[in-house]
């Protein structure tokens, strides 16, 4: 546990410490700064920003868990996150940084199969 | 169906191609690829594009952690897919606060911006407990400098970041002071977990 003399609210037990915050802001800021056309950003802006994404990452966590087969496997994996993307509206916005995986070799029979039904027609 | 390169992908892997097309969009992955590169740092490089900054992933995956259910898993490159998405969330509200505040002819990104870009984008839930938070932050800061209202600097943020390695609270925790109501959000695909309180719909 880190001490420090500077502020009191450093002590972790304390329950008065309310900034309660677990992400570093100077680089919650520093991702918002790299965003076009953004000059300044004023300090509760940061700040709810920063708990935003806390919550954020809470809420994506535990929908893709209850969402996918987190639930019978008890475990949280990257397909669990891709199809609640494309389930959800609210996380919509990541589908395309969330493609599904497939691989190669499911791709190329289905790519295949794709192929033999058109060969019919 | 069309191969093409994802130029916008945030992926690190540049062996994996975005395949767009009948099957919606994919992304190969080799059969082994059961862990990625270990990204310890982060993501902050000296010539970054937008898409390579990230939070730290010790950080997001803490808060995955105590999100879950205690005995529940969280695989490698879900913590490192999440971490990913969290700079896009971040990148999605910081520049629909700023189209409002270029709008009105402002130059500040204001808390109020920030607000209006959650509810605009579907975040709504989170306005609540978020000015409750802010309340509490501001009351926090208060007290510390012991002059109302001031204008914090830059150190805050030096500040704050030594915290996030020794506070073992969970984010989730919301106590409104001298009431008994917890505001909560709710979402459709929402349960109750007894490790993190949640928010949910009034």
């Amino acid at each position: 546990m880190k001490m420090s003399q500077n502020t009191s609210d450093k002590d972790d037990q304390s329950p008065s410490n309310k900034k309660n915050i677990s992400l570093p802001i100077s680089r919650v800021r520093l991702i918002m700064k790299s965003s076009p056309d953004v000059s300044s950003i004023n300090q509760d802006a940061l700040f709810l920003t920063t708990k935003a994404t806390e919550l954020f990452v809470q809420h994506l966590a535990v929908s893709s868990f209850n969402n996918g087969s987190g639930k019978e496997t008890n475990s949280l994996s990257y397909s669990d996150l891709a199809n609640t993307a494309e389930e959800t509206e609210t996380f919509h916005f990541l589908t395309d940084i969330l493609p599904k995986k497939i691989l190669a070799r499911d791709y190329l029979k289905s790519l295949e199969q794709m192929q033999e039904e058109e060969a019919d027609y | 169906v069309n191969l093409q390169m994802d130029g916008d992908s945030s992926t690190t892997d540049a062996s994996q191609l975005g395949i767009t097309g009948e099957y919606g969009h994919y992304v190969l992955q080799s059969q082994d690829d059961e862990s990625l590169n270990d990204h310890e740092d982060g993501g902050v490089k000296e010539n970054y594009r937008e898409q390579d900054i990230y939070l730290p992933i010790a950080n997001v995956a803490r808060i995955m952690k105590n999100a879950v259910p205690q005995t529940g898993k969280i695989a490698k490159d879900a913590k490192e897919c999440v971490q990913e998405c969290v700079s896009e969330f971040i990148s999605f509200i910081t520049s629909e606060a700023s189209e409002r505040c270029h709008q009105e002819k402002r130059k500040t990104i204001n808390g109020e911006d920030i607000l209006f870009a959650m509810s605009t984008l579907g975040f709504d839930m989170y306005v609540e407990p978020l000015k409750l938070y802010l309340q509490k932050f501001r009351e926090a800061m208060k007290g510390e400098k012991g002059i109302p209202g001031v204008a914090v600097g830059e150190s805050l943020g030096d500040e704050l970041t030594d915290d996030s390695f020794t506070n073992p609270l969970p984010a989730g925790i919301i106590t409104a002071d001298g009431q008994s109501q917890n505001v909560m959000v709710y979402t459709t695909s929402y349960q109750q977990i007894p490790t993190v309180q949640q928010i949910q719909f009034s």
